[in-house]
């Protein structure tokens, strides 16, 4: 046992370290194990802030590198702890500490797993929209860390649309609270929104403040089966134009249509090229209307079927086979590299037939599935074999659809974060002014460099 | 075959994902990542497989610690069969160091049945082993194997002709299940065979990674079952039918003549809720009074109806009061004999369950796994545990004494 590992449980206790490299293999990467797996020299299981925070005054104290992890969902390898040292899981803190429906907050520990938190605010009748897709296994603070989105960004935005408060310990082992319960806040810079989207280089999230919604009363389920990707993607630009507002806005090929079939009750039909899957929330009426105008715009546009879901049971699965479309897809491929491009809306149909265009010249298939209603496609390069040439052509293809993306005024993550895999593409999208700023800002933070180090910008500096 | 060599391609069907950890009872309560299915499977395609990492004492005990639930296996989209590769894993680790009691049950009880001499050594080693009483299962004073045997006329109109499979559970602990299985199938029209000699499905042995002694039972129950003539195989015990289902042909090597006989089994086993709610019951039951809930086994993923099958079956009969837990899917921690050895991991994943049980105040908890039943009851002290065609037949019994 090294001295780490002995420090370590003298400060929160033997049980609560893992240091056999059976177990720090659990540890070594996020769902992006393709990209890079490193093993931590160790992993601590802490209950309370006060333990992350003992820890963490004495990685700062001994210059050890600290990778804060939620559920190790993500898909940018931002918990993969490149530079190994102490990973630090937040899963034990995981109490659901208040939900205060006179304030319409809550406030949940960092490693609260997100499906727990919908199921017990959903019960008093509340909403907290986010919805990742790995919302069965995703932490809270890991959601806010990442800034983490989902389908129903589309109508209630994402993650940092709802968090008004945070606990963090700092990298020196201090621990901060800011914003609160309260509405507004007007008092010095929003430390709240810039741990928002820091992945864990900043400090580590302990507690979440988030604000909630009422859980709207009716929703509904359509749809929408079109022949070519180009018209299902004209679809989507009509509806926002238009001003109809669904909860969740999927756009599908018929590939992803025919790996979710094998998960559903009542399988869809797979005689388009590209579906629509939507929901529309709010009151019955209002639901009934949007309904209508969504059928009208299909009716204008010439889709080729318009499925109106009444059945809750099957409408379910859809929205459940959705949510596992990553893991699906591995039925019929070896690897899967999701892609995160947001563009804004009106450019949905260009870059649907950019990602066409780039799959057919790169010679690679790439599946497109996403949140088109809030312009965040996920195009999905897939391989069915494991080699070196067919890594070259993916990262080709890779590149092309970002700098395609950034071409139509878009952003390289929507939702996933930089972490390892598009620190790369980082200064294509920010200037070297924005870059430096954040490093600075990051010093100001971390002056020994300990946060999640090798993360979000390239090391070294030179862009 | 259960080999390793067999599923080096769907391993890496893992996507990493880590939706597992939604459903481990085992990562639930430990909350380490190394015990849930994607670092399981990680890890034995690293030590097993491609042989970066060395086979260790603390790898072992990663491989032992797993259920064999299956939860992760019905939960993960890529389809990655995770309990096959555990147990294949197992298998060229070499056996575990089992327990005195645990060799004993599989080795000897489980293959020769019927034999009361060993049934009463059995219980010598329990009190052995120093094990609490109630912790252990106590055998029935007679084995259903005792009681019914042979063929069994239908009474009425004769709608068809079942065999019976009769699981290790019924015979020695619970033959009352035996019993009401055999009465409910016969009151709606089903003549029953129940051939004698038949031994242990396989399971406890395959969960061990002792993939021979698996087979010997598979094969022994294979060839003295006539299938030709009967249009169903019936079991009352949902890990039997997964066995069966899933397992049986997979024991087998791909050229072995039994293989047409493991397929005509799968084709035929139905669990026996399952099966009288998809016939239909012909002799409908009137009234049953009594609050009751359903543990729902783990082994539930070999058939798409089996869970729905006990909750419509008894759920609409006047009296009847269904109250579902929050989690009717939880697991309660027994797996098989894998509480004997992981007691206080068990007896944790069990207290939760228990928690939801007593909470629900109902008077019956349901459920088509023996040792749920057994497991559970040992646990509960207002609540009896019982299995659904229990319940059927004695509700037949209240339309009789009405």
């Amino acid at each position: 046992m090294s001295g780490l590992v002995k420090d370590l449980a003298r400060l929160i206790g033997d049980n609560n370290v893992l240091f056999q490299p059976e177990d720090l293999l659990a540890y070594a990467n996020d769902a992006t194990h393709y990209f890079r797996t490193q093993l931590p020299d160790a992993v601590v299981l802490p209950s309370s802030t006060q333990e992350i925070a003992r820890v963490q005054a004495y990685a700062y104290e001994h210059q050890i590198p600290v990778t804060p992890r939620g559920a190790g969902s993500g898909l940018s390898g931002g918990a993969t702890p490149v530079k190994g040292g102490i990973v630090v899981d937040t899963k034990r803190l995981n109490r659901i500490v208040e939900i205060d429906r006179a304030n319409m907050v809550a406030q949940v520990e960092g490693g609260a797993v997100l499906q727990n938190f919908h199921r017990a605010v959903e019960e008093r009748g509340l909403f907290y929209p986010p919805d990742p897709q790995s919302m069965s296994v995703c932490t809270l603070g890991g959601n806010v860390a990442t800034r983490a989105g989902g389908p129903r960004g589309v109508k209630y935005g994402t993650t940092g649309n709802y968090v008004t408060g945070l606990e963090v310990v700092l990298p020196d082992g201090s621990v901060i609270k800011t914003g609160g319960k309260f509405v507004k806040q007007s008092v010095g810079y929003d430390l709240t929104h810039l741990m928002t989207g820091s992945e864990g280089t900043l400090g580590i999230i302990t507690g979440v403040t988030v604000r909630l919604v009422p859980l709207p009363p009716a929703h509904r389920t359509v749809i929408v089966v079109c022949e070519t990707l180009d018209q299902a993607a004209e679809i989507v630009s009509e509806i926002i134009a238009r001003g109809a507002v669904p909860s969740m806005l999927e756009f599908l090929i018929k590939l992803a249509i025919t790996v979710m079939n094998n998960y559903v009750s009542q399988p869809l039909p797979t005689d388009g090229e590209a579906f629509l899957l939507m929901e529309m929330d709010g009151t019955p009426a209002q639901v009934e209307s949007d309904v209508q105008t969504i059928k009208e715009i299909c009716r204008d546009m010439k889709a080729q079927e318009v499925l109106e879901i009444l059945d809750e049971k099957a409408a379910q699965s859809y929205w459940n086979a959705r949510s596992n479309i990553y893991p699906l897809i591995m039925t019929i491929f070896n690897r899967c590299t999701s892609e995160d491009i947001t563009v804004p809306r009106s450019r949905i149909p260009d870059l649907v037939r950019s990602v066409q265009e780039i799959a057919a010249s790169v010679g690679i298939m790439i599946g497109l599935a996403g949140h088109a209603g809030d312009g965040n496609m996920h195009p999905t390069v897939l391989q069915t074999e494991i080699n070196d040439e067919m890594a070259a052509r993916a990262n080709k293809a890779i590149e092309l659809m970002i700098r395609r993306g950034l071409e139509l005024g878009g952003t390289i993550s929507g939702e996933h974060g930089i972490g390892i895999h598009k620190q790369e593409y980082l200064a294509w999208e920010l200037d070297q002014v924005q870059i430096e700023l954040m490093k600075r800002i990051k010093a100001a933070f971390d002056p020994r460099g300990i946060m999640n180090p090798g993360k979000i910008w390239v090391e070294g500096g030179a862009q | 075959m259960l080999k390793l060599e067999n599923y080096e391609a769907i391993i890496n069907k893992c996507s990493h994902c880590g939706y597992c950890q939604a459903t481990c009872p085992v990562y639930l309560e430990d909350m380490l990542e190394s015990h849930v299915a994607r670092n399981r499977l990680n890890l034995i395609n690293q030590v097993l497989i491609l042989k970066t990492m060395p086979s260790t004492p603390r790898f072992r005990e990663i491989l032992d610690r797993c259920l064999l639930c299956t939860n992760c296996t019905q939960t993960c989209s890529s389809k990655v069969p995770v309990d096959e590769i555990i147990i294949a894993a197992r298998a060229e680790t070499g056996k575990s160091t089992l327990g005195g009691l645990k060799s004993f049950v599989m080795s000897k009880m489980l293959q020769q049945r019927g034999l009361t001499g060993l049934m009463g050594k059995a219980g010598s080693l329990v009190q052995k082993m120093g094990v609490a009483a109630r912790e252990m299962p106590q055998l029935a004073s007679k084995p259903f194997s005792q009681i019914y045997s042979g063929t069994i006329p239908a009474q009425g109109e004769q709608r068809g002709r079942v065999a019976y499979f009769v699981g290790c559970g019924t015979n020695f602990l619970y033959p009352d299940t035996g019993i009401a299985t055999v009465q409910v199938l016969t009151r709606n029209g089903w003549e029953v065979v129940i051939p004698a000699g038949q031994v242990c499905c396989g399971i406890p042995a395959m969960a061990e990674g002792d993939l021979a002694a698996a087979r010997e039972m598979v094969a022994t129950n294979l060839n003295l079952f006539d299938l030709d003539n009967v249009d169903a195989v019936i079991t009352d015990c949902t890990s039997c039918g997964m066995m069966i289902k899933e397992k049986f042909s997979k024991m087998l090597n791909p050229e072995d003549p039994l293989q047409e006989k493991a397929q005509a089994w799968a084709g035929k086993i139905y669990e026996i809720t399952d099966f009288l709610q998809q016939q239909g019951l012909s002799d409908r039951p009137a009234s049953l009074y009594a609050s009751f809930t359903y543990h729902v086994p783990c082994h539930r993923g070999w058939s798409p109806t089996v869970v729905d099958a006990p909750r419509e079956l008894l759920g609409n009969l006047p009296g009847a009061e269904l109250r579902e837990l929050p989690d009717p899917e939880k697991c309660c921690g027994a797996a098989g004999t894998f509480f004997m050895e992981h007691r206080d991991l068990s007896e944790r994943i069990r207290s939760h369950r228990v928690e939801q049980i007593e909470a629900s105040e109902v008077q019956t908890v349901i459920t088509q796994c023996p040792v749920c039943r057994f497991y559970l009851s040992a646990s509960l002290n207002s609540q009896q545990v019982t299995h659904p065609v229990i319940m059927l037949a004695q509700a037949y019994e209240n339309v009789s004494q009405e």
